[in-house]
Parts: structure tokens; C-alpha cells; sequence
């Protein structure tokens, strides 16, 4: 067990990668793999997803101990929370409503995940860019994002 | 030899006109700053500039991106000098000798040694560019797919193997890029693949918002929450305390010369790049030295011959990816990317068809260089002041330029969520060691040399000899096994050696 948890990045590292190398094979192998002479859409995929299983399992054979992978604490939690809303946020306002709101809310919801940003700082950092970037973009650029 | 000088006066009528001189403007300043800040990346910049890209000449277009990416090094090593915070990857070990300089009080001489090194590499990476370029070039017009395969799987193996992280995961990162990069419609046959019946897979995944993705969320995904933010102390640089002292020129013209070489290979090699070259010409002068014991404690060597050898490094990387349209690192590939929104198809022969785009990229190189030294050691006053902005103000508005720069690619939101969903393949595979640079390059190679390596079976009739039958092809393919061989050779020795040292250990 001790040899298992001394070796837990590499087992991790292997798992995935064979998790991923056999899923593509199993995926591509539906494709028709064809002949050397004539390759079909699965040959070059299948060949991938075996090649990483056989890395994988290099991996898992040649592990060595290492230092247990670190956790994320909660600071850093936030700031992940945060950046994902302020992403979607964006992605889902640019189109309705425009370049204006939809910058507002990806800066405003990104400045939230820093505990030390203050909510005032944060909403007017956002408004300023918000203007900002409408007429750089907008404006000078005249890029094909509607202002609001 | 008048055919050169007349490609040279091409070249300034280009890079020297009005607009030329802008855009080259504008990139290294811009470069400066993001290398200045920690927690900015050349790709995160290069995301936020993309629609200025859009919008002139193509040429104009990549003088600007790639004088972010020199200006970005030399930002980044101003930063790494002052404060041991590198701005870049590459600038890291510019920092293991600048920053004790500084602390002694000798900030300006290294800085001024750095602007210099740089120059010299520079230099003697536009060299050879200019000089290399186009005879590969020539050379590569015959090519057929077997010499394609060949040099794109050099690129991948040297990337995986020569790289700081290990071979075996970098190996597992290349093949992923691979698979990602085929995603979409496979050209031959029509089916789609890899797609799960989503229209939006269908034409593959948008390369811009996939690298910015891998390389510059991961640093603000990871850094936005986090409250102890680095500080930066008050420092103060004058210009008259920066000339260097006969005895740091002295020391630094070998230094100078051989990082130059060493930057000028790696940078020209496929696949491996600015941050083998720094590594490897750093340990050289530390091999080399007379006195060894000064190194780690502000030895000037240590600041020239990586900076040289990094400056060196990002010029010639240009050689393959203007003659042969193979990029060596993540740069070149968007750089790649913005070539072909402009409808240029990257290979051997846009320096015959596009001379001015070449040429005039070339002569940039230089007239962006010596901007760089008048905007870094007259004005460095500037730069000091500029690392007081807090971090937590600039990440925001980082992050709505991205977005921004990402969505006026193709105006689809889509692309949004794959440059989220690629920043945490970033991150995780960052947690798990994996190098993100080779996935890039898979994906960047993956659907061309699936397409010659379908060729090349076609011709021969399924017949794999034939990569054997060429000399350009044989000699690649000797070459890749060979670096395969080092690799294992290299993992087994430190297997043992890390066998034996637990031996005793426990005994």
C-alpha cells in the first residue's frame, strides 16, 4: 500500500492516460481502419490511442515516489468559481446584449475571486472597462459585436 | 549576393514604412509590458490582440505578434533581473544570476548586459534566418510526404524528449494534441470523427482558442484567488549607473557568442525552443567557467549567455516555420494561425510567393530590437513603476480582453467554452506534471501528418520501406530514433541511479 501512495502521481498520470488512449481507440475503431495501402478514418486514431496505453503503461511500471500532488485550498477555489462565471457569464450575454454588460460581467465576476478586491473596486474596474473596450473595439476597431 | 541585398531593401521598404514601424512599435511595447508583469503570457497577450490582426496586412499583422514574443523576453528578464520575477518562462534563468546581481547593487550592469546579450543574439538569429531560409526552402519544394512525416515526427519527439519535462508524459501529451487535432471532419472519407454528432466539432477546434486555452488561463485560473500576492519593493535605476565595468565586458563577449550558437540550433529545431536553449547555454558557462564558484551569487556569464542564446533561439525558430510550415513552439503555431485566417498557406513556398511578408518580417526583427534598447534602458524608470499595478486589478480585465479577442475570431461563442474547457486541461495536466507545449503541436500537426503519412502508404502501396529509400527521410528518421534511444538510455540511468541512492538510504 505504502509503494501505491509513494507513487500516486505517476499512478494517476498513468490511469488517465490510459483511460483516454483506450477510449480513443474504442471510439476510433468504429471508423474502419482500412489497410497500410489504404488507410481508412480509424487507422491513424487507433494507432494513437494504443500508443498512449503503452506509454500508460510504462508509466504505471517505472513509477517512482514523489511528492503527494498538492490540494487546492479555498483561496484558490474562489478565484476557479470565479474566472468559470465570468467566462460563461460572457459567453452567454455577447450575443443578446452586447459588448457593454457582457464585459462587465466577465471583469466584475473575475475581480470577485480575489478576497482582497473589494465589491465597489470591482464594479467600478468593470464599468471602466466595460467603456474601455466598447470603444477600442467597438468604435475604433469596429469590430461586429453590437455595444448593448 | 545582390539578390540578398536586394531582398534586404524589399524587406526595409516594408518593415520601415509608417505602418510598419507602428505595428512593430506596438508589439514590442506591448511585449515589454506583459513580459514586465508576472502573471501575463505571450499567448494571453497575442489573444487580446487577435482582431487588431483582422484588420491590416498580414505582414503588418505578424510583425506586431512576433514583436510581442521578443518583446515579451526582454520585458521578462527586466523583471526577473530587478525582482526574481520572471515575467516569461525563458527569463527564469536570466533571474538565477541577474537577481543577485541586484541585490549587490549591480542591477544596471546586468540590465545593460542583457540589453546588449540580447541584441547580439538577435542578430545573429536574423542571420541566420536570412541565410537559411531560403535555401531550405528550395530544398524543401522537393520534398515529397515520406521527408514531411519524417521532419513533423522529428519535431514531435524532440519536443516530448529535449524538453524539461518527462519524456514518457510529454510523449502521452503529443499523442492527445494528435487525437484532439482530428477532431472534426476526416477529409478522405467523410465521416466524422470524434465529433459525438455535434455540429460545432465538425470543422475541428479552433486553434487560437485552444492555445490561449493551455497557456494563458492556467497561470490566472491559478493566481486569481490567490491573497498573497507578490509585493514589489521600491528600486531605483539610474541610467549612468548602468554601464557595465570593463572587466563585465570582458567577461561576457565568449558568454555572448556561444549562447548565440547554442540559441541559434535550438531555436531552429522543431518542436524545441527558447527554454532549451536558456537551460542548456547556462549550464554551458557554468561547465566552462573559470571561476564556477561565483555562479548562483550574481555571475554576469550567467545573465549574457542565456539572454544571447534565448534571442538567438526566438529568431531562428522562424526558420522552420516560414520555410517549411512546421512551427517549433506554441508562438510559431498562432503565428501559423494568423497566416492562414489571412488565406496564406504556411510552407516552402511563401518566401517565393510572399517576399515582402518575409523580408519585411526580417528587417522588423532588427528595427524592433533596437527599439526594445531605447524603450529598456533609457526609459527603465517606466517599467519599475509599472510592476506596482496589483495583480488583482489587471487579472479582470485580462480576462474580458481574452474574451473578447477569442469571440472575434470566428464570432462564436463556442469558441469561449472551448478556450475555458482547454484552460483547465491546462491546469490539470500542469497538477499532474504534464508538459502542455507538445499537446499544442500534436494538435497544430496532427491532421497534417495524418494526411502525408496516408500519402506516402498510398503511393509506396503500403510499403514502409520507403521512408528508407530516401536520403533526407533516412536520415530524419535515424535521427528521431536516435533521440527516442537517448531518452531511454537517460530514463534508465536515473532509474538506476535513483535505485541505488534508496539502497542506501535504507541500509
Amino acid at each position: 500500500m505504502r509503494y501505491a501512495i509513494e507513487r500516486l502521481e505517476d499512478f494517476i498520470a498513468g490511469i488517465v492516460t490510459a483511460a483516454i488512449g483506450g477510449f480513443i481507440v474504442i471510439e476510433a475503431s468504429g471508423y474502419g481502419a482500412g489497410s497500410l495501402n489504404d488507410m481508412g478514418p480509424g487507422f491513424f486514431p487507433v494507432m494513437i490511442g494504443s500508443f498512449m496505453m503503452i506509454l500508460a503503461l510504462v508509466m504505471v511500471v517505472t513509477a517512482r515516489p514523489s511528492a503527494a500532488p498538492q490540494p487546492v485550498d479555498k483561496n484558490q477555489m474562489r478565484g476557479i468559481l470565479c474566472l468559470t462565471a465570468a467566462f460563461i457569464a460572457f459567453a452567454f450575454t455577447v450575443e443578446a446584449f452586447g459588448m457593454l454588460l457582457s464585459v462587465f460581467l466577465a471583469v466584475f465576476l473575475s475581480a470577485l475571486g480575489n478576497r482582497k478586491t473589494p465589491v465597489l473596486y470591482a464594479a467600478l474596474l468593470a464599468v471602466g472597462t466595460a467603456v474601455i473596450a466598447t470603444l477600442i473595439f467597438r468604435v475604433g476597431l469596429g469590430l461586429q459585436i453590437k455595444a448593448f | 549576393m545582390s539578390d540578398l541585398l536586394s531582398n534586404i531593401a524589399l524587406g526595409f521598404s516594408v518593415a520601415a514604412s509608417a505602418q510598419g514601424l507602428f505595428y512593430c512599435f506596438l508589439g514590442v511595447f506591448l511585449g515589454t509590458v506583459v513580459g514586465v508583469l508576472p502573471g501575463i503570457g505571450i499567448m494571453a497577450t497575442m489573444a487580446m490582440l487577435m482582431p487588431i490582426t483582422f484588420h491590416i496586412d498580414p505582414t503588418f499583422g505578424l510583425i506586431m505578434l512576433a514583436g510581442i514574443y521578443y518583446g515579451a523576453d526582454f520585458g521578462g528578464s527586466t523583471a526577473a533581473i530587478l525582482m526574481n520575477l520572471p515575467g516569461t518562462a525563458t527569463s527564469a534563468v536570466t533571474g538565477i544570476e541577474g537577481y543577485p546581481m541586484a541585490q549587490k547593487g549591480r542591477a544596471g550592469p546586468a540590465l545593460f548586459m542583457k540589453a546588449i546579450a540580447s541584441f547580439v543574439g538577435t542578430a545573429f538569429g536574423v542571420v541566420l534566418l536570412a541565410g537559411f531560409s531560403v535555401p531550405l526552402s528550395r530544398v524543401a519544394l522537393n520534398f515529397g510526404p515520406q521527408e514531411y512525416v519524417a521532419l513533423m515526427a522529428l519535431g514531435l519527439v524532440a519536443a516530448s524528449v529535449i524538453g524539461t519535462g518527462r519524456s514518457i508524459r510529454s510523449l502521452a501529451s503529443v499523442s492527445l494534441g494528435l487525437a484532439i487535432g482530428l477532431i472534426g471532419l476526416d477529409l478522405n472519407s467523410g465521416i466524422a470523427r470524434f465529433t459525438f454528432g455535434q455540429t460545432v466539432f465538425y470543422d475541428g477546434l479552433p486553434l487560437v482558442a485552444v492555445a490561449i486555452g493551455l497557456f494563458g488561463l492556467p497561470e490566472i485560473i491559478s493566481n486569481a484567488g490567490r491573497p498573497d500576492l507578490p509585493k514589489v519593493q521600491e528600486g531605483k535605476i539610474r541610467m549612468k549607473d548602468m554601464a557595465p565595468t570593463r572587466e563585465d565586458w570582458r567577461r561576457s563577449y565568449m558568454p555572448m557568442a556561444r549562447g548565440s550558437a547554442i540559441g541559434g540550433f535550438f531555436g531552429a529545431l522543431p518542436g524545441t525552443g527558447g527554454l532549451v536553449a536558456t537551460f542548456v547555454s547556462y549550464a554551458v558557462e557554468r561547465r566552462v567557467s573559470k571561476h564556477p564558484e561565483e555562479f548562483g551569487k550574481g555571475a554576469i556569464e550567467g545573465v549574457a549567455a542565456p539572454e544571447a542564446a534565448n534571442n538567438a533561439s526566438v529568431q531562428s525558430a522562424f526558420i522552420p516555420t516560414l520555410s517549411l510550415g512546421i512551427p517549433g513552439d506554441p508562438v510559431m503555431a498562432i503565428m501559423l494561425g494568423v497566416m492562414m485566417i489571412h488565406g496564406i498557406l504556411p510552407g516552402p513556398d511563401v518566401i517565393q510567393s510572399k517576399p515582402d511578408l518575409f523580408w519585411g518580417l526580417v528587417v522588423s526583427f532588427i528595427i524592433g530590437n533596437v527599439m526594445l534598447l531605447i524603450l529598456n534602458l533609457p526609459l527603465i524608470g517606466m517599467w519599475v513603476r509599472l510592476l506596482k499595478i496589483p495583480y488583482n486589478l489587471l487579472f479582470p480585465v485580462i480576462v474580458a480582453f481574452t474574451c473578447i479577442g477569442i469571440y472575434s475570431v470566428h464570432y462564436q461563442v463556442w469558441d469561449i467554452y472551448v478556450l475555458l474547457a482547454f484552460g483547465f486541461l491546462g491546469v490539470g495536466m500542469k497538477a499532474l506534471n504534464f508538459e502542455v507545449a507538445p499537446l499544442l503541436l500534436g494538435f497544430v500537426l496532427g491532421p497534417t501528418i495524418e494526411i502525408y503519412f496516408r500519402r506516402t502508404l498510398a503511393v509506396s502501396g503500403g510499403d514502409l520501406g520507403t521512408f528508407f529509400n530516401r536520403p533526407i527521410a533516412t536520415t530524419i528518421i535515424v535521427i528521431v530514433f536516435a533521440i527516442l534511444a537517448w531518452a531511454v538510455g537517460r530514463a534508465a540511468w536515473a532509474g538506476l541511479a535513483g535505485r541505488r541512492a534508496r539502497e542506501t538510504q535504507d541500509a
